[in-house]
């Protein structure tokens, strides 16, 4: 069936995504209405669960809007054996995507990027001294990409090692707002990320009000940045209690 | 000040399936002893030691099967740490002494598969994509369809290309930038697809559909899963609407109707025999289907039947393994077509056990 002729022939996508770069005009106005219907200050609907994953130590399911993440931790385990001796554990994070998680076809190959930045995200909230000589491997696998998939990744991957029982200071909440002409807009869907003129990440840990990364991109000025920095965090804090009561929900569960 | 954020839970199909209490409920209870092992094992047992500590967790065996049908929940939680230092310290023997009485570690009877569950479209990026999910085994198949140009060879046919991933997510054993060892190569059955539907101007285009099967949660019998899912996926899909523009190149018909499209008929694949599989144990006189991971690597000889809807076996698959090693080779080479045909019928009779399964596969063909 496939490969009659050998090696498979090139082949190309019928969906015109690629082609208009422009921008629409839309986004340059004052007033408009995002094509999901929410506000302009409205995150998507949250939705998350642990236990998604029965062969690791600990999982979580995460999906805002058309964005669905999930995250395994395994460990904490032995470190390579290359690996040299630590009086601290060490965390491994490693983030990837299917083939079908973006409109056009990928390769589904490691995403370096968000690789590192998943990991300075939640290298200031895990107690490291709790687990000396051996790492923990935290994986994400992106099944589809709906816009904000980095702090939807480390968020979901917060609630993962809670559930996996590695010691934290505190859950780590993400969020991220992009600025849209006029607009700031929070939680972006893919079409807002592709257009916008800048953004600005931040992962806290909300109940102890302690940053643990921040990124801002492209043009902002001071009165922007520190209006996206507080819709941010607002938003932060919100989205900790919902990953607080998913928590609680999962332990009442087991005591039933 | 905000509206109201992430409030609200949407009920996807892929939730629904991702998160069973049950079965969250039943992992929490053995990592706590999958700890306490851990320090149980940590000195060198005794070979005194090891033989008192088998008696005795022998005896309380017995006893926890017997407790097992009241549910009786809180039982003593030092005999629980017991019974599974024996179950890692002797895996083979603690199987096998729960095969004496007919019954396996999860409570189920030796011929029973797992409980199956399939979500369609559980993907929205995707032309067709399904979740499958057999007891805590997860596969999530996804389908993008793309254009090709013909082999001169075979002008009027489409292709199909079928990857198997297992991400590191899925199993403690599996590594990131490592191939993963156990990927079930996800055969492609032929006469399950006509390759001419997937055609769309002779010699010019047609569709090349990739199939991606993601393993999301690896706790064996991965190519019955992997299979069910992609069948699956292969009845959600909804070929989009193309039409040919003025360069030759197959473009998606975005509702406005300047082009005749090329496809107006043809947007779901007519599915004739409809594969469906079982992965057997074989061990010593038993059959055990459906086997979990923790059977798998204990006892080693598998074997997968692949039927199609009316019954007829498409495959038979069995990859080495002690079992018929110790008899002679005039003995296997005698009885080996026999007792392959008593086992395609007696695993055939199991499949026959799964009536979600073939229930569900014959909903969604009701529903196209």
């Amino acid at each position: 069936m496939a490969g009659k002729s050998g090696a498979t022939p090139t082949t190309y996508s019928p969906s015109p995504t690629t082609q208009n770069k422009k921008r629409p005009p839309i986004f340059n106005d004052v007033d408009w209405v995002r094509s999901d219907a929410r506000g302009f200050h409205q995150c998507r609907p949250a939705f998350l669960r642990t236990g998604a994953v029965n062969a690791a130590s600990g999982s979580a399911y995460a999906e805002f809007g058309n964005t669905k993440v999930i995250v395994s931790v395994f460990g904490p385990r032995e470190s390579k054996k290359a690996m040299m001796y630590s009086d601290v554990g060490r965390l491994n994070c490693n983030v990837s995507y299917t083939t079908f998680a973006t409109p056009v076809r990928g390769q589904g190959s490691d995403n370096k990027e968000f690789s590192s930045i998943l990991h300075k995200a939640l290298e200031g909230a895990i107690i490291l001294d709790s687990f000396p000589k051996t790492t923990v491997d935290v994986f994400a696998l992106v099944l589809e990409s709906g816009g904000c998939d980095l702090p939807v990744v480390i968020s979901c991957a917060s609630l993962a090692l809670a559930d996996a029982g590695i010691m934290m200071y505190d859950l780590v909440a993400s969020v991220s707002v992009s600025c849209l002409g006029k607009n700031l807009v929070i939680d972006p869907i893919s079409e807002e990320e592709r257009y916008q003129d800048g953004s600005v990440m931040i992962s806290c840990m909300p109940s102890r009000n302690e940053v643990t990364q921040l990124t801002v991109t492209g043009e902002w000025s001071t009165p922007k940045i520190h209006e996206a920095m507080e819709l941010c965090l607002d938003a932060c804090s919100k989205l900790g209690k919902i990953m607080r009561s998913c928590l609680k929900e999962a332990t009442s569960a087991l005591q039933e | 000040m905000l509206g109201t954020p992430f409030g609200g839970h949407p009920l996807t199909p892929l939730c629904h399936v991702a998160g069973g209490d049950w079965r969250s409920r039943k992992k929490k209870k053995k990592k706590k002893k999958r700890f306490s092992y851990k320090n149980v094992t940590a000195p060198p047992v005794g070979e005194h030691l090891q033989k008192l500590s088998f008696i005795r967790a022998e005896a309380l065996l017995t006893d926890k099967r017997m407790k097992m049908g009241s549910a009786n929940a809180s039982s003593d939680l030092s005999s629980e740490v017991e019974v599974d230092a024996f179950r890692r310290l002797f895996p083979l023997r603690f199987h096998e002494r729960h095969l004496l009485e007919s019954i396996r570690p999860d409570a189920r009877p030796l011929g029973k598969a797992r409980d199956t569950t399939l979500a369609l479209g559980a993907v929205a990026s995707a032309d067709g994509s399904a979740l499958a999910k057999i007891g805590c085994t997860t596969m999530l198949a996804a389908i993008k369809m793309e254009i090709m140009t013909p082999t001169t060879e075979s002008p009027d046919e489409g292709c199909i290309a079928i990857d198997f991933h297992m991400p590191p997510i899925c199993s403690p054993i599996v590594r990131p930038g490592r191939p993963a060892e156990a990927a079930p190569v996800v055969s492609k059955h032929s006469g399950m697809i006509n390759l001419k539907e997937l055609s769309l101007v002779y010699g010019k285009a047609a569709w090349m559909a990739y199939l991606d099967i993601y393993c999301l949660d690896a706790d064996g019998a991965l190519f019955d899963a992997a299979l069910l899912s992609a069948v699956a996926a292969f009845s959600h899909l909804q070929i989009p609407v193309v039409s040919l523009n003025d360069d030759g190149r197959i473009v998606e018909n975005g509702g406005k109707l300047e082009k005749e499209p090329v496809n107006k008929e043809k947007r779901k694949l007519k599915l004739s025999r409809i594969p469906f599989s079982l992965t057997c144990i074989l061990h010593k006189n038993y059959i055990l289907a459906d086997p979990t991971a923790e059977e798998e690597s204990i006892m080693e000889t598998l074997v997968t039947v692949v039927l199609d809807s009316s019954f007829q076996l498409v495959s038979l698959y069995k990859p080495g393994g002690p079992v018929l090693a110790y008899t002679s080779a005039v003995q296997v080479s005698l009885h080996l077509l026999s007792s392959y045909f008593d086992l395609a019928s007696s695993s055939q009779t199991l499949c026959c056990m799964r009536p979600h399964q073939m229930y569900q596969i014959w909903f969604c063909i009701s529903q196209m």
